[in-house]
């Protein structure tokens, strides 16, 4: 799903942010990347989401090589790509069912079919109550809720989380987490960067520790963990889309297959 | 496949932008307002104007005075002169005796009281209906320079058609349009200043979601769209309110020559087809201003 050949990262002022990393990821894997602070472990993510450009090797996401990618082609790219940050980057001025559908506004659906599926997703993340309600008015853990149901309504086969639990208490950085492996449970490759060393321990996930731009170790997935939520999932996220109910290899390519076609990507 | 973005989206969030900041907004439109009403006004008076001298020149009269002792034969060869001319209408000869006639006609009876009929003056004139069409200066100074042609036989005595008031009202009309055009550069810049000013500052208060929706994966039209419909709606605030104000200061207007000053004169608005360019004129001012100011600030 992603592979990272000899990637390298140099900005102006002469830093390696990023120095001969090379990983994959393959699809429907859950992947810790952790680090020190500059570790590169943002910059990974921003590579990924072509904010911006490798200084050299190649990037493949879903097959597709986006260092060759036009800018023109980005936007569909990241449609395919779901993000959350440590700050949410939630629109202030708008609800929570605004910020949600507005994934979906740029693929230019049609209002019922928007609704429809935000009150979906909003209802699975127990939101519904707050959809109009201003994100202002939210605390973190639903802020945070609200930015993931904005990265998973277009059912993107990537979902990028920047500590995503950073900026919350660790209950909720915990609710936030079991989210977060449900959707990996449903098929979507998930990739979180943290340095957070409690939660990588409690979730034992395969883990990528990146020090000073060098990836220094790749840890497996350690099977089960003590402590660890090992149960089905129980939780109403109802996706009820197509993409959600493939095995998770064919959802995947599916949507990725032609990320870099504006043409042939859409909302199923 | 690439789907632009929904009309209704856009033009809320458009809408928004203009919620979002309405003093500046209304100072915007307000300035295209005035802008375009100046605009309408002077285009009013010069197409008003335009109009009065075409139909001067359709009804214009050259009278060309032959000398007292000009012969039939000299009468008959000006006349024949006269009507080579591809803008004459019709042609009257008057001998001396009509011509004294019709001044005694004119003048008052108190004058003629005690008068001999003799030291009335009378000479044989021919009375020239012109069909000129007066557009410019040059085509008065065109029928002056024919007149002066007429002027150069021996057997006539002068030969006038008002020529310089025709190039007063000519040189007034010019005057007119200069001061016009001037003006409306000046308060188009304004105006595209001040739309271009609201949509930087749109722009600057919006930089946070514009990074959020490029990160979603939105294209830069469907960010930069709703920036350039709120530069419109402000152009066509301002389009719709000069088209008010012109609308009634044309109502005030007619009110003025048909009751003030008892004129039979009927002032025509403007052609349909400059109403609907004024009208249009804001949108694309709105436009263009912010298109200059997206292209400039909003980088995606």
């Amino acid at each position: 799903m992603i592979q990272l050949y000899h990637v390298s990262k140099r900005y102006p002022n002469g830093c390696d942010a990023l120095n001969d990393v090379t990983l994959r990821i393959r699809e429907g894997e859950f992947v810790f990347l952790t680090g020190a602070s500059g570790a590169g472990k943002s910059t990974l993510l921003r590579l990924l989401l072509v904010m911006e450009r490798a200084t050299e090797g190649q990037i493949l996401i879903g097959g597709r090589n986006i260092h060759v990618l036009r800018d023109s082609s980005v936007p569909f790219l990241r449609r395919n790509i779901g993000v959350v940050f440590q700050d949410f980057r939630l629109i202030k001025n708008r609800t929570v069912f605004e910020n949600v559908a507005i994934a979906l506004e740029i693929m230019g659906l049609g209002r019922k079919e928007i609704e429809r599926r935000v009150n979906q997703l909003l209802e699975g993340l127990r939101l519904i109550q707050r959809a109009h309600s201003p994100v202002t008015d939210l605390s973190g853990g639903e802020q945070q809720r609200v930015a993931i149901a904005r990265a998973l309504v277009n059912e993107p086969a990537i979902l990028l989380a920047d500590e995503p639990t950073g900026n919350l208490d660790p209950e909720l950085g915990h609710d936030i987490m079991q989210l977060l492996i449900d959707i990996n449970r449903r098929g979507t490759t998930v990739a979180v960067a943290t340095h957070d060393a409690y939660m990588i321990e409690h979730y034992g996930l395969r883990t990528l520790v990146l020090h000073k731009g060098k990836l220094l170790e790749d840890r497996p997935r350690v099977s089960v963990r003590p402590g660890q939520d090992v149960r089905p999932p129980p939780s109403p996220l109802v996706y009820g889309s197509p993409l959600a109910m493939q095995p998770p290899v064919a959802a995947a390519e599916s949507s990725l297959a032609s990320a870099a076609d504006p043409d042939a990507v859409e909302a199923p | 496949m690439k789907r632009p973005p929904r009309p209704d989206y856009v033009l809320r969030q458009a809408w928004l932008l203009v919620r979002a900041s309405p003093w500046l907004a209304a100072v915007s439109s307000l300035t295209i307002a005035l802008a375009l009403a100046l605009v309408g006004v002077f285009a009013m008076v010069l197409f008003n104007a335009s109009q009065l001298l075409h139909d001067l020149g359709r009804s214009l009269t050259l009278t060309v005075y032959l000398r007292e002792n000009a012969l039939d034969t000299d009468i008959a060869a000006v006349q024949a002169k006269v009507r080579t001319h591809a803008g004459v209408k019709g042609v009257r000869v008057l001998t001396a005796d009509q011509d004294r006639t019709r001044n005694t006609k004119l003048l008052p009876a108190e004058l003629l009281q005690g008068l001999d009929e003799a030291a009335i003056p009378g000479q044989p004139v021919i009375e020239v209906d012109l069909n000129a069409d007066l557009g410019s200066r040059a085509d008065v100074d065109t029928l002056s320079a024919w007149c002066k042609s007429l002027k150069a036989v021996q057997s006539v005595e002068d030969a006038e058609f008002g020529a310089e008031k025709l190039r007063l009202l000519f040189a007034f009309v010019e005057i007119a349009r200069t001061i016009g055009l001037v003006l409306t550069f000046v308060l188009l810049a304004s105006a595209m200043f001040f739309v271009f000013s609201t949509i930087r500052l749109s722009v600057f208060s919006r930089k946070e979601e514009i990074e959020i929706l490029a990160l979603v994966g939105a294209t830069p039209v469907f960010i930069r769209v709703p920036f350039l419909v709120e530069g419109v709606l402000q152009g066509l605030c301002g389009s719709l309110l000069a088209a008010g104000l012109l609308g009634l200061l044309h109502l005030e207007l007619l009110g003025l020559i048909r009751d003030v000053h008892m004129l039979n004169l009927s002032a025509t608005l403007l052609p349909p087809g400059m109403i609907v360019w004024l009208v249009l004129g804001g949108p694309l001012v709105g436009l263009a201003a912010a298109a200059v100011s997206v292209g400039r600030y909003l980088k995606v």
